[in-house]
């Protein structure tokens, strides 16, 4: 498999009060186009990365509502796949340009979400899990609470290891001006903040975030004088919709089927992984991605991430961006958003953050509890 | 307003799962509510294992902290969960509660 991506772009990340998400669209658009430098009539489609404009705004038919603000008479379709919908767009983009349908394909990823008040927004996110988890008043901090009480059993795995994966991300995320928390914060902050779900508490917690990204895609091109960077793997499983129907509450298995299939694809092996951006929509969650993803085995990701061995300096550097903890989580544009920090890390134009000699870039995007997971290999060619 | 249909259509299923059973697997304790139930947090859910073979998320009730263990049996119970407004049909579910 090999999809060149030519150009990608996010806005930034926060509570943008001031900006529509026409408007939020319009403007990454305009950046990754700028980039990839061709014109917008080489557009052949576009996918639309969303979960919750309709539940929350009242608008669906999102495909001809951004094709309409992109002066684009298209197809256009709207992708949901809860938290993973980003992620799944670009499978989708990626399906579409293989197929041969489509040589050039736009995938834009958009969420507004702080217009709205907590309990609505719990419960519209809520639309991802199964009717007995809303019957129960269960919440998503709460449903990856009882994994994290579980992994704590099973593995040791302490509330000071979940806080490592916080404070980790927000010095990553003080490197990034686009992200929604750009300074660090503290393991004593962290082990300080407000319950939300125990033991999961508030610095835990990615917040709640508006933002959107976009990516061009096109069937493998040549590139004159550039670096040129393709997604190599594209690859996608689902689970059970509700957490108790789980075989195992420690790890989430849609992720270990998509990666062992990303890497089959691929022919790439985790020890050549030199980025990932992985799905960290709670501490815990990124301390099980490392172990499902294949990076380290049951019960040896959070030692190390404790001690640095994913940070700066490390291999493979883990949420380099700041991941959704401290960038952001504007549900249906993560996906996008994690494609396009990897798509600059491996062209090398990353600036303060850059990671030195990246070539292999991993994205890892969950929707729900982990009923679904969608994973992207990309990987830079001279 | 929750529709009746689906209250209707749920207790056919809610009468096949009483007084069963089973142990906790997992609990967490919810501050942070999502509507319909602002008046209970913080209040507890948990996923049980139940003695027909399944597993099942709802809320406990009826608990103190020494109930707070992986392993603590509970069995399941009828209840009223969410709040609705006045007027329409109080909904019944199922909830857990720990035994000896």
């Amino acid at each position: 498999m090999n999809v060149t991506v030519l150009g990608a772009s996010s806005t930034k990340f926060g509570e943008l009060w001031q900006i529509s998400p026409r408007d939020l669209v319009g403007r990454t658009v305009a950046d990754t186009l700028l980039e990839a430098d061709i014109p917008r009539r080489k557009i052949q489609a576009v996918i639309v990365g969303n979960m919750l404009s309709g539940i929350l705004g009242g608008q669906e038919h999102l495909g001809a509502f951004f094709a309409e603000e992109l002066n684009l008479k298209v197809p256009a379709v709207k992708v949901e796949s809860a938290c993973a919908s980003g992620g799944m767009a670009v499978h989708t983009a990626v399906m579409a340009i293989i197929s041969g349908l489509y040589e050039t394909v736009l995938v834009v990823g958009v969420e507004k979400m702080t217009d709205y008040k907590p309990e609505e927004l719990a419960q519209a996110l809520m639309g991802a899990g199964s009717d007995v988890e809303r019957e129960a008043g269960a919440t998503f901090p709460a449903l990856y609470a009882m994994m994290a009480r579980v992994h704590m059993d099973k593995y040791q795995t302490t509330e000071t290891d979940m806080a490592a994966v916080a404070v980790k991300n927000h010095l990553h995320a003080s490197l990034n001006s686009q992200a929604h928390f750009p300074f660090r914060i503290t393991v004593e902050q962290v082990l300080a903040s407000p319950k939300v779900a125990s033991p999961l508490k508030l610095l835990d917690c990615s917040p709640v975030t508006d933002g959107a990204a976009s990516i061009l895609l096109t069937k493998s091109a040549k590139i004159k004088n550039k670096r040129q960077v393709s997604i190599i793997a594209s690859a996608s499983s689902t689970d059970s919709l509700g957490l108790s129907e789980r075989q195992s509450l420690d790890s989430i298995k849609a992720t270990s089927i998509a990666a062992k299939k990303a890497f089959e694809l691929s022919a790439v092996s985790p020890t050549e992984v030199d980025i990932a951006e992985v799905h960290d929509c709670f501490t815990i969650a990124e301390i099980m991605a490392m172990e499902d993803i294949g990076f380290y085995k049951k019960g040896e990701a959070a030692p190390a991430i404790r001690e640095g061995k994913t940070g700066l300096n490390g291999r493979p550097v883990v949420n380099i961006s700041g991941g959704l903890k401290a960038s952001g989580h504007p549900v249906g544009a993560t996906g996008v958003k994690q494609i396009v920090e990897i798509y600059h890390q491996l062209k090398g134009d990353s600036g303060k953050r850059q990671v030195s000699k990246a070539r292999v870039g991993l994205s890892h995007n969950v929707g729900g509890s982990g009923a679904s997971a969608v994973i992207h290999i990309l990987k830079s060619f001279k | 307003m929750i529709s009746p249909i689906k209250i209707w259509r749920n207790q056919k299923k809610v009468i096949k799962l009483l007084n069963l059973k089973g142990e906790i697997i997992s609990w967490t304790k919810i501050y942070v509510p999502p509507s319909g139930f602002e008046g209970q947090a913080p209040y507890m859910v948990v996923i049980a294992g139940l003695e027909n073979g399944r597993r099942y998320t709802a809320q406990l009730v009826d608990w103190e902290e020494r109930h707070l263990v992986l392993g603590q049996k509970v069995k399941t119970i009828l209840r009223r969960t969410r709040n609705t407004d006045e007027e329409s049909i109080i909904p019944y579910g199922i909830k857990f509660k720990p035994i000896e």
